[in-house]
């Protein structure tokens, strides 16, 4: 299987523009809109300020859960995709950092399946393509990694407070950690600043 | 909107808590310095006695209280670090933003304290108060020692934070914490490297080892 897709654009402008770079998530359905949060996470959740209560019966807690962790799996999932289109761009040490990172996306969408199962749930699946930019070298593949790292973030960090289950809440916690180590890693191969912001939220500062 | 309700433990009429927690979370949405964090402070723990799924505001309280405590155990750390003439300069300058971004999460946290109606503790203040978090401050000799120990402090903020995600209920401070939790682990990975360990070790950074 190619896992490289084709889509075209213009990869320079995508990755010099971050109003393109945008359109390309927006387009992939994983919107960081005007206050950074997640479109899906939104829709999958209502009012942003609403968390559980005492009307929500252990039905629909499971439910609103089942949702919001799907929107995750998706995002893991493209990212496992991503890293595996990514890795036949680089060699050497990068190579080996990116298929580490890979393993642990995975582990997270292998996690995030089990807890929805938990739930009640069904695990979505990983779409058979992904409509990525052209990544045609190492700088290409780390500048792409590190948006969808930091969309990843965003969009967790957006889920967080819906989730009704406290060790679910822990778990995300520990993966938006995970997430944020790898973007630390991926600034300082690309000869920036590995920890630019004393907060992480996944948005440009 | 009622400031307050009265509620005996054990049947509660989960309707009325459910309108009255919508009430306080739009206050609290809207700001707490319009006299949100007075209701939360004199009414919420009414609610908590009878359902312990509402915002315990007591209880985001005492967590951001021992995160406060934390962070600035971990400023004293840097400054004792910066001080100590251990180190080279391109780790001074890595060890400079780690104490800034610390300083940063305890104010950060402190505002959101104060907003809650709670008041700070005291300040740690030395090499006693880092003891009750991590040992071995006094034993440092080189630079690799330092790093070591700032690792060691790092990963237990890492568990911390990530115990508190279980507890914490109010948005906004799930949001905060989870950002700071995050840089963090951006810290632990700086930090390794530095003594060329694994900079990602695990999948899920839960600060336990």
């Amino acid at each position: 299987m190619d896992p490289y897709t084709e889509t075209g654009m213009d990869i320079d402008r995508f990755l010099r523009d971050p109003q393109s770079r945008r359109r390309f998530f927006e387009r992939s359905g994983v919107l960081v809109g005007a206050a950074g949060g997640s479109a899906m996470f939104l829709a999958a959740c209502g009012d942003s300020a609403t968390t559980p209560n005492a009307a929500t019966g252990p039905d629909e807690s499971d439910q609103a859960d089942v949702e919001i962790l799907n929107g995750a799996l998706d995002l893991e999932l493209m990212a496992v995709a991503a890293y595996k289109a990514g890795a036949g761009r680089l060699e050497g040490r990068m190579l080996e950092v990116v298929k580490r990172f890979l393993e642990q996306e995975q582990a997270h969408a292998d996690g995030l399946a089990a807890a929805i199962k938990d739930a009640g749930g069904q695990p979505n699946r990983a779409k058979s393509s992904y409509d990525f930019p052209a990544m045609r070298d190492q700088t290409d593949v780390l500048r792409f990694a590190v948006d969808l790292e930091n969309t990843a973030i965003a969009a967790y960090i957006d889920a967080l407070p819906k989730l009704t289950q406290g060790d679910l809440r822990a778990t995300a916690a520990s993966i938006i950690t995970n997430e944020a180590e790898h973007v630390a890693v991926l600034l300082e191969a690309l000869g920036e600043n590995p920890m630019p912001s004393a907060f992480v939220t996944g948005k440009a500062t | 909107m009622t400031g307050r309700i009265a509620i005996a433990d054990g049947d509660a009429d989960s309707g009325a808590i459910a309108a009255f927690e919508r009430d306080r979370r739009d206050l609290l949405r809207r700001g707490f310095a319009l006299g949100g964090a007075a209701i939360a402070a004199s009414s919420v723990p009414l609610l908590l006695s009878v359902r312990n799924a509402f915002a315990q505001t007591s209880g985001d309280a005492e967590i951001l209280q021992k995160a406060i405590n934390l962070e600035q155990v971990a400023v004293i750390v840097y400054d004792a670090a910066l001080a100590g003439g251990l180190l080279t300069s391109a780790v001074t300058r890595i060890a400079r933003r780690l104490r800034a971004h610390e300083q940063q999460h305890a104010d950060a946290l402190t505002t959101a304290l104060t907003d809650l109606g709670g008041t700070p503790s005291a300040a740690p203040k030395g090499v006693a108060d880092v003891e009750k978090v991590v040992k071995g401050l006094g034993d440092v000799r080189t630079q690799g020692d330092l790093v070591s120990f700032a690792i060691e402090l790092e990963t237990a903020a890492v568990a911390a934070y990530h115990e508190a995600h279980a507890k914490l209920v109010e948005t906004r401070l799930l949001q905060t914490g989870a950002s700071i939790m995050a840089s963090e682990g951006q810290h632990l990975v700086v930090l390794r490297r530095l003594v060329h360990k694994d900079p990602v070790p695990n999948a899920f950074e839960t600060g336990t080892t």
